[in-house]
Parts: structure tokens; sequence; C-alpha cells
């Protein structure tokens, strides 16, 4: 099925609380949440936070993130064996990465990139997204 | 100097609570002032007793810890009514010794699936809530099996030796969360699960313990206590023995 798009609106709508949210996981300033700050790179985020803040922001927006699905989400319907070779996402695979991470600037998408560094790109923005995609797939409450 | 160990108020949960050293550590945390939820498989009278003797901070409710779903579900359920959870302690586990050529295939699955499966299934679940919180402890019973040799036990030693893995690893995975996580490992203990090995060479068993007797529930659930206590708040990836010093020999 093909995801409805992510208006930038719905993004603005949830990016406060998301940031509030981050902030708290992290440890930082809420002001050092910027939309397309590198979670890695920019806010030294290791792996454990990713989990800590999904966690968060679950509570937060009372949705269900599904564990470990981050990345799995990002190759959408493309079969694994098209996504990636040896580790190393292939031209499809990229090509995929940069329509489901609209938001990470395009200087960021560099080759060849292994399926681990992949989390190097995500963003404050990136998990505004899965909030909205969480709370697309939330049934409609009574 | 006095030290208070911290309990008062906190709230625990610990797997396979209903009998044995499960029974002990409950009715101590719960002593102690903490809300324990125990977790048991289907002995319901043995749970009601242990309920009645919680001085009003013991809840049980029926769980099989293999049951990944009723697991998360029975966290979840702890963490709404509570707000939060502090310790957990897995001590969920059951034997079915035999000389390996002789095991049947559930003799290890049930082994595997109980003493190990379900300490991930638990912890799993009680995890997110301390990574958030910043704060808890998780104690894990091994055994003296998994490091001393048993005849008709490599089931039951694989999975304790699992477990003790499983422990060095989630130390290391959670400090930065200021979560504790360490093991207990009993020697031979005066439990209804112990009782066929006691009968069969209890007093053999008894000239190797270092201390000439079998430990009690309770000399277990004091090394818990510790380990879950501000006791122990510089303590993480250990294994704390409780067996007389049974291994020694």
């Amino acid at each position: 099925m093909v995801e409805a798009p992510i208006a930038q609106d719905e993004i603005n709508a949830v990016f406060p609380k998301v940031a509030e949210t981050m902030a708290d996981a992290l440890g930082c300033d809420v002001e050092d949440i910027k939309p397309n700050v590198s979670l890695i790179e920019g806010l030294d985020a290791e792996s454990i936070d990713f989990l800590d803040m999904v966690f968060r922001l679950e509570r937060a927006f009372k949705i269900k993130i599904p564990r470990g699905k981050i990345v799995e989400n990002a190759r959408g319907d493309l079969p694994e064996a098209e996504f990636e070779q040896k580790g190393i996402v292939t031209e499809k695979g990229m090509a995929q990465l940069r329509t489901y991470l609209s938001e990470v600037p395009a200087d960021r998408f560099k080759t060849p990139m292994k399926v681990v560094d992949i989390p190097r790109l995500f963003t404050p923005e990136t998990f505004c997204k899965l909030v909205i995609r969480a709370q697309r797939e939330q049934p409609a409450a009574a | 100097m006095k030290i208070d160990p911290g309990l008062d108020g906190k709230v625990a949960i610990v797997t396979g609570g209903s009998r044995g050293i499960g029974r002990a550590i409950v009715l101590m945390l719960a002593g102690e002032g903490c809300d324990v939820t125990f977790f048991y498989r289907g002995n319901s009278d043995a749970a009601a007793e242990v309920v009645a003797s919680g001085d009003g901070r013991a809840k049980g409710e029926q769980v099989d810890v293999r049951d990944t779903a009723a697991c998360a579900a029975a966290v979840e359920r702890v963490a709404e009514r509570c707000g939060r959870i502090d310790i957990l302690v897995n001590n969920a586990g059951i034997i079915r010794d035999n000389q390996l050529a002789a095991l049947e295939d559930d003799d290890v699955t049930d082994v595997l699936s109980t003493n190990v499966g379900g300490v991930f299934n638990v912890t799993r679940a009680v995890v997110p809530h301390m990574i958030v919180q910043r704060a808890g402890r998780i104690i894990n019973l091994s055994s003296v099996s998994a490091t001393k040799g048993g005849r008709g036990q490599t089931n039951y030693a694989a999975s304790k030796g699992a477990v003790e893995a499983f422990t060095r690893a989630l130390a290391v995975e959670l400090a930065s969360r200021k979560i504790n996580v360490n093991a207990v490992a009993p020697g031979v203990i005066d439990t209804e699960m112990s009782q066929d090995v006691r009968e069969l060479a209890g007093d053999t068993i008894k000239a190797k313990i270092l201390l000439k007797r079998f430990g009690t529930p309770e000399d277990v659930a004091c090394a818990v206590w510790f380990l879950a206590s501000a006791y122990a708040s510089y303590v993480t990836g250990e294994v704390l023995h409780v067996d007389g010093g049974f291994k020694m020999e």
C-alpha cells in the first residue's frame, strides 16, 4: 500500500513535543534539537539513546512504535536483496532511502553506505515522521 | 553509619514467586516496603498463600514466562498501576534432570524456554520503563550449575550459563542508564525443586559443601535483597554465589 505523503504542517505540529522529548532523552537543551541535525554526529546520540527516544515518544504521544523497525521501514516495499548486498546499500536502496528520508539533506547520503550506518542519517524530523506514521496506524479513538 | 537500603516504596516484579526461593524473595521485598507483583505459572493455592503473607504488598499474576505477549501485558499492567518499575527479579526456572543421552526434546526446550526465554521475555518488557526512569535493578537467578559440572544437568547448566552471560552483556548495555544488572547463583537450596537431588545424593553433596548444610530460600533472598538495595549501587555485571562454598570443592 502506498503511504500518503506527510505534509510539512503535520511535521510542524508534532515537532515541539518531539524536540522536548528528545532533549529529555539526550540530556541536552531543547534549542539544540533542530529539525535536520544529525542525531549521531550532531547530538552524540548512541544506540541506547534511540531506544530511549522511542520509549519516551511512545509515552508522550500514546502510540506504539515497532521495535527495531526503523531501518526496515526505510526499505519500504523493496526486497532486502534489492535494498542491500553484503551490508552495502544498493543504488535502488539509496533511491528508496532518499525518498523515505526526504528530510535529510542530500549531501549526507554518502556512497557506498553500509546498512549499519543508516541511523547516522536520522534527524529529529525522521522521528516526527515516525510519530505521524504511528498515529496514522493507530485505530481512531471511539 | 547507617545506610537506608532504599527499598521502601519501590516497585518490584518477581517471576516464579509462589514457591521456594521466589516466595522468600517476594516476602522479603514486601517486608521491606516494596510493592511486589509476582508471576506464577499455575499453583494458585501457593500464590494465594504468598499474597496472604505479604503484608498487603504482594500481588500475584498468573503468567507463563514463556509467553512473550503475556509477559508484556502483565508488565504493562504493573507499570500502569504503579507508574514505574524499580526492581526485576528473574527467578522463574525449572529442572528436567537426566543424562544427556536420555533427554527428550521437551526436556531441553522446556528448560531453555523457561529459564532463558522467560528471562528475555520479562526483561524486554521491563527495560523500556527503566531506561526512561534512568534507574533500575535487574537480578537474575543463576545456579552453581552454571560453573560447576553436575551429572544429568546439561540442559539446566546450559540455561544458567546463558543467564550469567546475559547478565554481563545487559549490564554493559544498560550501565549508561544507571540500571544495575546482576545475578545470584544459589547452590543446593532446601526447596521442592531440589528435593529429588537431595533425596538421591543429599549426604554426598552436603559433604562437599564447605558450610555443611543446604541453603535456605531466605539465604538466597538476602543476596537478592542486597543487590536490590542501595548497598549495591556500585555493583553491576556480577554473579553473587550463595552456595555455602559448594563451588570451591
